[in-house]
């Protein structure tokens, strides 16, 4: 019984200061949520978010960062030669956040 | 003469057993529910006596490796300590795999087995065999699933079957059909009732609980009476077998028409709050029924994570680049989150409503995956050491039973056999293992399992 995944989970994030919280995953998968902390459009870091309802980003040096909360959907477990998934994806499931410092 | 579809079957006198099974064959097509109650004590039980009333399995089909999961070795060379790293939890000294963020949070009502590992072939099946009925595989004589013993004992609660195994029977894991998940030979009177659906999925209904449409209910009285015409004729030809099934269909009938038996199954009787906690997906939304059915009285359920270890991301993490190309990456993303998701929010709502002082939560694999990893970095079969864990009721959580060699290679320590799990659950629910006896083959009495359960789990 193959499993699929419908629906669109969703979540309400926003900021307080530079700690970014995050509510109830509505629709929500059970696979792998996390934040994913980009500087400056890089991506930098990529941190659980399943366990605590919200992060702060330790690096405060000048930039602007953006944070999106992301899950992963599992569509198939079909992988490239080098082993990372070719069709099962992580999606933005909230609104992308920004600060500046 | 009584005609029963195309068969014409004399009622008073030359009944024979043929003639009886063919009216049976033609007339009963769509009375698929096997449910049984018991018939009368099978021993000395004491259901007061056993904190344990009810029992989900959780059984993780192609089962994870022991060393990425709750048995971690981070001090072990790079190729046996794998890529997870342990993490703290809320029991003292005990760590299980980062991965598992919200278990984490709960560990002092779990008991985790370190040790356990059993000496036959490493299959799939051998290993399922042994987990769900306490006994190595024999072809002459097929062993019960545990719920189908705790059926045979206890007979159901009221209109819900007391064995049901969620979302389906376990199909192809390579060796064979026979995974420990039927009556064996206890007999159609026990078999488990298989939800045979995805909770998940949006359109979901139970088929067996679907009565074809009419208004008047006319058909469904009038298959009542046919089976209870048969019944007569089943009196002069009648065995233990045909009883069994005789009560099965009582059953039936009695499932179909409950309003009871609809609702425990109805999910949409859930806020959208609580089928997100467990999360939306088939094992998430299995766990969530399988606490509606305790609540709704039925006494065994068993989840199966996966129906299969081919063609889909599941624990089997061979990582060979075909079929079984399970990796780590599976493990992050979606099977160690799905699980935590699921076990926590069950766990959870168990003790919420008051569930879990009298519910085991039994969480079950086939084996562990080999200490070193393979070529391909993955890990293959391995019976030699395995964890599995229990909460609820009176078992002891924040334990850890049993422990394993620097690279969980073997047992180091209390090494715990497949059928001691049962024991314990058997024990555990007012079973006195010496006195229970079950009807074997040729109806020779045998002891449920060849162990006893494992004191140092219960408070």
């Amino acid at each position: 019984m193959e499993q699929k995944f419908e629906g669109s989970p969703r979540a309400d994030v926003r900021l307080e200061g530079r700690r970014v919280v995050r509510g109830e995953v509505v629709n929500d998968w059970g696979s792998l949520l996390q934040w994913v902390v980009r500087k400056n459009g890089q991506v930098v870091a990529t941190v659980p978010a399943r366990a605590e309802a919200s992060y702060q980003h330790a690096d405060a040096t000048p930039g602007t960062y953006e944070v999106v909360l992301q899950m992963w959907k599992y569509v198939n477990y079909a992988k490239d030669p080098k082993g990372e998934f070719t069709v099962s994806k992580f999606i933005d499931v909230s609104d992308k956040v920004t600060y500046k410092i | 003469m009584l005609n029963v579809g195309n068969v014409k079957v004399p009622l008073c006198h030359g009944v024979t057993r043929r003639s009886f099974l063919q009216a049976g064959a033609a007339g009963l097509a769509g009375l698929t529910l096997p449910e049984l109650m018991r018939r009368e004590a099978a021993g000395a039980v004491d259901g007061r006596r056993g904190k344990v009333r009810n029992c989900i399995t959780i059984f993780l089909v192609g089962s994870p490796g022991h060393l990425d999961t709750w048995d971690m070795k981070p001090d072990a060379p790079a190729e046996v300590r794998g890529k997870f790293k342990p993490a703290a939890t809320n029991a003292t000294g005990v760590k299980i795999c980062e991965h598992f963020p919200l278990m984490a949070r709960m560990m002092d009502k779990v008991a985790l087995i370190r040790s356990l590992h059993h000496k036959t072939g490493a299959t799939h099946e051998n290993g399922q065999r042994w987990m769900m009925t306490g006994h190595d595989f024999n072809p002459d004589n097929i062993q019960p699933h545990v719920g189908s013993v705790v059926s045979r004992v206890f007979g159901p609660k009221g209109d819900l079957p007391a064995n049901v195994i969620l979302p389906g029977p376990i199909g192809n894991t390579g060796a064979g059909p026979l995974h420990g998940q039927t009556a064996g030979y206890l007999g159609s009177a026990h078999e488990p009732f298989f939800l045979n659906a995805d909770p998940a999925s949006p359109n979901f209904k139970v088929t067996d609980l679907e009565v074809p449409s009419d208004p008047t209910g006319f058909r469904l009285d009038a298959r009542k009476k046919l089976l209870g015409q048969l019944d007569d004729l089943q009196r002069r030809t009648e065995t233990a077998s045909t009883q069994g099934h005789d009560i099965a269909y009582e059953r039936a009938f009695r499932l179909l028409t409950s309003p009871k038996a609809k609702q425990a199954f109805d999910l949409n009787k859930e806020d959208d709050k609580a089928r997100d906690r467990y999360g939306r997906n088939t094992f998430g939304q299995s766990c969530l029924m399988a606490r509606r059915l305790i609540e709704n009285g039925v006494r065994y359920v068993t989840v199966n994570h996966f129906d299969t270890v081919f063609g889909l991301s599941c624990w089997d993490m061979h990582a060979d680049g075909g079929g079984l190309n399970n990796t780590y990456l599976d493990y992050e993303r979606h099977l160690c989150p799905q699980f935590d998701q699921a076990f926590t929010a069950l766990v959870t709502d168990l003790e919420k409503r008051g569930l879990l002082s009298e519910t085991v939560v039994a969480v079950l694999s086939e084996f562990g995956r080999t200490p070193r990893l393979n070529g391909r970095g993955g890990r293959d079969h391995y019976p030699d050491a395995w964890t599995n864990f229990l909460c609820g009721a009176n078992i002891r959580g924040g334990q850890v039973i049993g422990s394993t060699d620097k690279i969980g290679s073997r047992p180091a320590d209390n090494p715990i056999l497949p059928p001691q799990i049962l024991a314990s659950i058997y024990h555990g629910m007012g079973i006195n293992l010496d006195t229970t006896m079950m009807p074997g083959p040729g109806e020779r009495p045998v002891r449920l399992v060849e162990a006893e359960p494992i004191k140092q789990l219960f408070a």
